[in-house]
């Protein structure tokens, strides 16, 4: 009883009470002797926590929960920024459904994700059995590659574009140098090449994260699992594919799956490098989100895409998280 | 993790494949190392072609762009520091801003979370369970789909424009992924040192503030690693809510940099040297604190 209806004064009083017990009873002289006690031990197994998690629960309310919720809402509305919003039921996600832009995006988004991810785990992982061998100049390497993983996008995107400049830029100066001139492409401004021009800088920069997280799982497979393979006497080859790869497939797996979540939330290398264009033939689902709701100030039917993108990614970061958990770690 | 039951399939034993001859081997192994190389090459050349072209003049990047710079040529450097071009600030105005938001989101973002976190690891509450499956699932929640409710709820505040706004959306897009680590860090802290500090007398919130954190630099530290390259590189968010080039941070000067042919600034030298400008402290940070980062970006991405 005395816990519901004493209010925040008990709160304030509880806070000062560090000691169990006497402090409190005496502050508080009219409740019966033993309640200030009970409090003062209820604040210290109990109630403290909940002042720890304050500060973040309040931010995810205020900055993620409410702006969740009303895009869910808004997803309903006609809304242009200003006055009312008018309740449209499902017609956003029907327009949705007849917009073959908003299909074109989908399609570029589930495409990018994929290569990306093929791309940059396919890569890391060769790229750490060869170092995990201690080759020579393994160090070297191993800081190298990660190296532009470190790199801003907006700043990996604007130097892309300058290599990819059609007159002087690096890729093709290279081509006409080496007498390809046929190859040398208007990459970034053709229909038929800029999704691939895209797509290969994600694959050029991440590929190092897929390394160093293979790389460690390598590099933990206990040493007396090698021995026995030595003793046995296996080839390298075996060893590669037949002890290495069934050990760090579960590793291999998961950074799979956190790099698909990655690559479908993308949206600072599409709209550094081509803001979609040519043609729409680079949108992806952020920028097409953006363009819907910053440009056109559709923002009911910008909010039905959000919607959508939250659909996808949620449905696979939650089955990502079913296959791995959070469990303790040492630094 | 998974070794036991993964172990089944190294039937190797009994497999004593012939050995590939020498020859072949040694052939392959060559192979491998020249892959390795160009592959390294193709890696790193971009990023000193970045710095390289930064240092030259515009005709020098046009006409030769593989070449080194005749003479190493500041100007670049000097024309985003007076902010040259239409609409354009300052270089150091970016700096500032981005330095701004990064240090306070930081800041903020680390103080919650060990906060937090410890609660999640120690705390034997009602509701506990729920809060760290809350936690989980925000972590679910691609950010993008947020952006519209905040971009009109920081302009009701009068939060658009404003470093502390941006900062406080930061903190809240890094509050999950942080939090859980903080947690998963404090699980693998031994408890008895908080036991006895708590049988000296000291109180919940003394025992985390003198005993634990103290402790924890290392974690805390590493988080802050962790969490500064996303922050310093954020678009999306600094694109929509900040829209006055005073109030802007270093990915938009990238932007607000790139030539303008429609405008009649064609110039190219400047947008590289705001890029460097936007890479440098990553690269330095990647160089100071390699092994935490790795390690970090290793635990982060397995569990």
């Amino acid at each position: 009883m005395a816990r519901g209806s004493s209010g925040p004064d008990n709160r304030i009083a509880g806070g000062e009470g560090r000691g169990p017990g006497s402090a409190l009873s005496n502050l508080v002289p009219f409740l019966a002797p033993n309640t200030g006690w009970r409090l003062a031990r209820w604040w210290d197994r109990v109630g403290i926590w909940y002042l720890f998690l304050t500060p973040a629960i309040l931010l995810l309310l205020v900055f993620f929960a409410y702006p969740l919720a009303d895009s869910l809402m808004l997803s309903f509305y006609k809304w242009k920024g200003l006055g009312a919003r008018k309740f449209v039921g499902l017609d956003n996600f029907e327009a949705l459904l007849d917009d073959r832009f908003f299909w074109g995006a989908t399609w570029h988004t589930l495409v990018f994700a994929l290569v990306v991810t093929l791309g940059t785990v396919g890569i890391g992982y060769l790229l750490a059995t060869v170092i995990s061998r201690r080759v020579y100049g393994w160090r070297a390497y191993r800081i190298g590659f990660y190296l532009p993983v470190m790199l801003s996008v907006v700043v990996v995107a604007a130097l892309w574009v300058r290599i990819y400049e059609y007159n002087w830029g690096l890729l093709n100066t290279f081509l006409r140098a080496v007498g390809l001139d046929v190859l040398a492409l208007p990459w970034l401004a053709d229909v038929k090449y800029a999704l691939a021009a895209v797509i290969v800088v994600p694959i050029w920069q991440y590929a190092g994260f897929p390394m160093i997280v293979t790389l460690a799982a390598i590099e933990g497979i206990p040493d007396d699992l090698h021995d026995a393979a030595t003793i046995d006497g296996v080839s390298e080859w075996q060893r590669t594919w037949r002890l290495i790869f069934p050990l760090v497939r579960p590793v291999v797996a998961s950074i799979s799956i956190l790099q698909i979540i990655f690559s479908l939330k993308v949206f600072d290398l599409v709209w550094v490098m081509t803001k979609g264009s040519p043609g729409n033939s680079t949108a992806v689902l952020g920028t097409f989100l953006f363009r819907q709701g910053f440009e056109t100030q559709k923002y009911g039917y910008a909010s039905a895409v959000a919607v959508v993108m939250f659909l996808i990614v949620f449905t696979l970061t939650y089955l990502y998280q079913r296959l791995v958990k959070f469990d303790a770690v040492e630094f | 993790m998974r070794l036991s039951s993964e172990t089944d399939d190294l039937e190797i034993t009994e497999r004593q494949a012939s050995r590939g001859s020498p020859v072949a081997a040694r052939i392959l192994s060559r192979i491998m190392m020249v892959a390795l190389a160009v592959w390294f090459i193709v890696e790193l050349y971009p990023v000193i072609f970045l710095i390289n072209t930064s240092l030259k003049t515009d005709a020098e990047i046009l006409s030769t762009p593989f070449a080194l710079p005749a003479a190493f040529n500041f100007l670049n450097y000097v024309r985003v520091w007076v902010g040259e071009g239409a609409n354009n600030k300052p270089i150091a105005l970016y700096l500032r801003n981005s330095i701004v938001v990064t240090v306070a989101t930081l800041a903020l973002l680390l103080a919650v979370s060990s906060l937090a976190g410890y609660a999640l690891a120690r705390g034997r509450f009602p509701g506990s369970a729920a809060t760290q499956q809350t936690f989980l699932l925000c972590l679910a929640v691609p950010v993008h789909v947020l952006i519209i409710p905040v971009f009109f709820m920081m302009d009701r505040f009068g939060l658009r424009n404003d470093l502390i706004g941006l900062s406080l959306m930061y903190t809240t897009m890094g509050v999950p992924f942080t939090v859980l680590l903080m947690r998963a860090y404090f699980l693998s802290f031994p408890v008895e040192m908080e036991e006895a500090a708590q049988i000296d007398g000291c109180s919940r919130f003394g025992v985390f503030w003198r005993v634990v954190l103290p402790v924890s630099r290392n974690a805390i530290a590493s988080m802050a690693i962790i969490n500064v390259s996303w922050v310093w590189s954020e678009l999306f968010f600094a694109l929509v809510l900040m829209d006055r080039s005073e109030a802007q941070t270093m990915p938009l000067a990238v932007i607000a940099y790139a030539p303008k042919a429609m405008m009649g600034e064609s110039t190219i030298g400047p947008q590289f040297a705001a890029m460097v400008t936007a890479a440098m402290p990553l690269i330095l940070v990647y160089f100071l604190f390699q092994r935490q980062i790795t390690k970090g970006m290793t635990m982060g991405a397995i569990r």
